[in-house]
């Protein structure tokens, strides 16, 4: 009897395995899913050629400004070519398990670009028990990563839902499984037109062109002035980012934000891979009542420790005005296309200057 | 705390490492505490009813055991009766009575309301208890003198909230003479648990979608397409709800070392509305048969007396699912329906016929037809319903193709099954053709299951 269930579990992961673990499923995921647009991304970068420059990729989220396709204009310059996996809405833990996808033996960057809100341990939310990172993360994850990810994690669901993720691949996908099954040859229709074109329109996309020119904020009334062609729930979102006290210094943050941070560090430890973190661009307006910099935050301890190369903390500074802006957040196009020129100048500067490289 | 739930599973796993770790003789003890603990997880205050009525009838039991036939015995069954009936009638029947009382004193409706919540299988558990004393009563079952053992039967987790109806004999059968499940029967309880969790949560969770779209605003889904597939889509999902957890019921129960009876036996496969009721709910119909439609008379008296026995018992059976006009009217159609296939002398025919398809495909139009009262909010909702399924335009078919498939995959292992029983051939076959079946329903589950929020069994509101 005990050989009978066993051997049914075994068959039954084994099953599990073959459609979820082999890739095979993977390339038919909705590519507008968190999971398939983030295989887009990472499928892109994979198959981006390497040339004989130097191979530099930008993790973050939706607010890295970096436009591969600008920053590799200046190559001749650089000597660098830009690759990207930022993909909106991620976060370092799911940079960690990105970059282990894209780079397996960690040799094929010779600089990954960290970019971060602030060089303090601020943040606008606990990122620590965020489920959509797990909804991002399954395709990626392993077995083995199972108490990693898992105890990452502090809530018990979350540890639940992290730990399905791992271990039964059906069961988070099931819900695109049974989109799949609903229409599934326009499904596989979407899939391959993604594989074949995504490179180009991800490459060529154009941002916002709308800036928001014309913007002012009274501080003091908490009032702020729009332009007209903002849409409502853009302004709402303007104001808040803008009017609202930002949530107290947490420790769950600081924890949450070293430990991913370190551990992307560690996996890199004895590679020649440079890490250059970067300060983003804060918005179109800077709150007056920034709190001094704290000298013992994350970013801070590791640059001191030579672990990475701190670029300097306001050197985008001058890119904070409205008309680069397309909202509270993101940068438009001629906002991105500044940024990605002074970013991809200052990794050159910064790589040619490291003795041993390329 | 549902079957279906991870819950569920971690409290099972704890019942099952106690009940065969700790000395036999605290097995009972350990069944009854996680029975009630199981049952406190809904509603820890209606334990108290359960307390009562096992005592109610435990004593009235053992009155019996001491008086002789006469008065006396027939006044300890009454007070038993009384006392089920009555709990029965006030926590399922007030309501739907002082509404008909409301209505014909034209005062609102809620008039003579009270805010009274069912016990959870409050109908099954009475039954199960009544059929108890009547046997005794009946001298066809020996009183229980260990109020433990006469509780845990009552209170039994596996069927306490939605059956089977498990009859005394049979469970004090398995209680007394105890032995553990061979791997023969542990391989067959975990078949039935895993095929029952497919069932529920692979097809009757996702038809259960379909079905709650239709009936819940049968007028935004227009043509008689959409009507019966929505119509069919609740046959199918009360189906395989009601089937699935009863397959776990009896599963939990056979590793545990308790053989529940039958309680379905591909009743869509059913020739005729008599054989359906002969492979739905076997444990409510053998009940019911058992316990009212032979007393009444069954069909000793002549034909119209049989016709109104079966009919008689038939609205009760009605009236047993749920208190109101729906549910009596269901009871009704189906009374008519096997009065009529007496009539016409429909006999059952053990071996298939070239016809049998298309009586299969009738009789299941028939039960679908009924289905529509049990669903329907409302009886004007029935009945447009039943409008809408013989007129108007076609429509289209509210089903995903895969759903279809699916559905005639499932047909297609049931005519597997009637002909050839290859569920019941599982245990015993090699061992690769067993795990090969588990992981398959597995992998299904782990796909198709609708993991969302967990859909309560339909049978539970009963």
């Amino acid at each position: 009897m005990p050989v009978r269930l066993g051997l049914a579990l075994l068959l039954f992961f084994a099953l599990d395995a073959l459609a979820f673990r082999t890739g095979w499923y993977v390339s038919i995921l909705e590519p507008n899913s968190t999971a398939g647009f983030l295989e887009t991304y990472l499928n892109i970068e994979k198959q981006r050629p390497i040339g004989r420059y130097r191979q530099v990729l930008a993790v973050g989220d939706s607010r890295m400004g970096l436009k591969t396709r600008v920053a590799d204009l200046l190559t001749a310059e650089t000597g660098c070519s830009f690759g990207t996996i930022s993909v909106p809405g991620t976060t370092p833990r799911c940079w960690y398990y990105m970059l282990r996808e894209v780079d397996p033996n960690c040799d094929r960057y010779t600089a990954i670009l960290v970019p971060l809100d602030s060089y303090d341990d601020r943040s606008w939310e606990n990122q620590a028990d965020r489920e959509l990172d797990i909804n991002y993360l399954t395709p990626l994850l392993r077995v083995s990563d199972l108490p990693g990810f898992v105890f990452s994690y502090p809530s018990w669901s979350n540890r639940a839902h992290a730990a399905e993720a791992v271990l039964l691949k059906g069961l988070s996908y099931q819900h695109d499984f049974q989109a799949f099954l609903e229409h599934p040859r326009t499904r596989l229709q979407f899939a391959r037109l993604q594989e074949e074109h995504a490179r180009e329109w991800y490459y060529n996309a154009v941002w916002e062109r709308h800036s928001l020119a014309g913007m002012s904020v009274d501080w003091n009334a908490k009032t702020v002035a729009l332009p007209a062609w903002l849409a409502p729930a853009k302004r709402q979102e303007v104001e808040h980012v803008l009017l609202d006290d930002p949530p107290p210094y947490s420790a769950d943050f600081a924890r949450y934000r070293r430990h991913w941070l370190r551990a992307i560090l560690d996996r890199y430890r004895g590679s020649r891979t440079r890490f250059i973190y970067l300060r983003l661009p804060r918005g179109p307006v800077v709150r007056p009542e920034t709190p001094p910099p704290d000298p013992a935050s994350t970013v801070r301890e590791f640059a001191a420790a030579g672990r990475i190369v701190l670029l300097p903390e306001h050197m985008f500074d001058s890119l904070e005005r409205p008309e680069l802006f397309g909202d509270a957040l993101h940068l438009n196009e001629e906002g991105g296309y500044q940024f990605s020129m002074m970013l991809a100048g200052e990794v050159g500067r910064v790589l040619a200057s490291a003795p041993g490289d390329r | 705390m549902l079957f279906h739930t991870p819950q569920f599973f971690a409290f099972f796993v704890v019942v099952l490492v106690l009940f065969y770790t700790l000395p036999r003789a605290a097995g009972r003890w350990i069944l009854l505490a996680a029975s009630y603990y199981f049952y406190m997880c809904w509603n820890a205050k209606f334990v108290l009813l359960i307390f009562v009525l096992t005592g109610i009838d435990y004593t009235a039991a053992m009155w019996m055991r001491r008086l002789p036939a006469g008065g006396k015995r027939k006044a300890a069954l009454v007070m038993s009766l009384s006392a089920n009936l009555g709990f029965l009638g006030f926590f399922k029947y007030y309501n739907f009575l002082a509404a008909n009382v409301a209505w014909m004193f034209s005062v609102p409706a809620d008039a003579f309301a009270l805010h009274i919540i069912l016990p959870m299988g409050i109908s099954f558990h009475t039954f199960q208890s009544m059929s108890y004393v009547i046997d005794v009563y009946r001298g066809e079952q020996e009183v229980i003198t260990d109020i433990v053992d006469y509780a845990l039967y009552i209170a039994f987790f596996p069927q306490l909230v939605a059956g089977p109806i498990v009859r005394a004999r049979h469970f004090f059968a398995d209680l007394y003479h105890w032995r553990a499940p061979d791997a023969r029967e542990i391989l067959r309880g975990t078949l039935l648990v895993v095929f029952g969790l497919l069932k529920k949560l692979a097809i009757a969770d996702q038809f259960a979608r379909l079905a709650d779209a239709f009936f819940r605003d049968p007028a935004a889904h227009p043509g008689y397409l959409a009507a019966w597939s929505g119509v069919i889509a609740f046959s199918l999902q009360i189906f395989f709800d009601f089937s699935g957890y009863t397959d776990m019921a009896i599963g939990l129960a056979q590793i545990l070392g308790f053989h529940f009876p039958e309680n379905f036996r591909r009743p869509y496969l059913a020739r005729s509305i008599t054989e359906f009721w002969r492979r739905w709910h076997i444990s409510l119909s053998t009940w019911l048969r058992d316990y009212l439609y032979i007393p009444l008379g069954g069909n000793r008296h002549g034909r119209w007396h049989t016709y109104r026995n079966l009919m008689l018992t038939m609205l009760l059976g009605g009236l047993w699912h749920g208190a109101s006009w729906n549910f009596v009217i269901w009871g009704g159609y189906h009374g008519a329906l096997l009065a009529i296939e007496r009539l016409l002398s429909i006999r059952e025919h053990k071996h298939w016929s070239l016809f049998d398809p298309l009586r299969v495909a009738f009789t299941f139009g028939l039960a679908s037809i009924s289905w529509v009262f049990f669903r329907a909010a409302t009886l004007r909702d029935s009945i447009y319903i039943l409008g809408r399924l013989f007129t108007g335009p076609h429509g289209h078919i509210l089903w995903w193709h895969w759903q279809l498939w699916f559905v005639l995959a499932a047909l297609l292992l049931a005519a597997l099954e009637e002909s050839w029983g290859w569920f019941e051939r599982l245990p015993d076959a090699p061992a690769w053709a067993y795990a090969s079946a588990i992981a398959v329903f597995l992998f299904c589950l782990e796909l198709i299951g609708f993991s969302g929020r967990a859909v309560p069994f339909v049978y539970f509101q009963f």
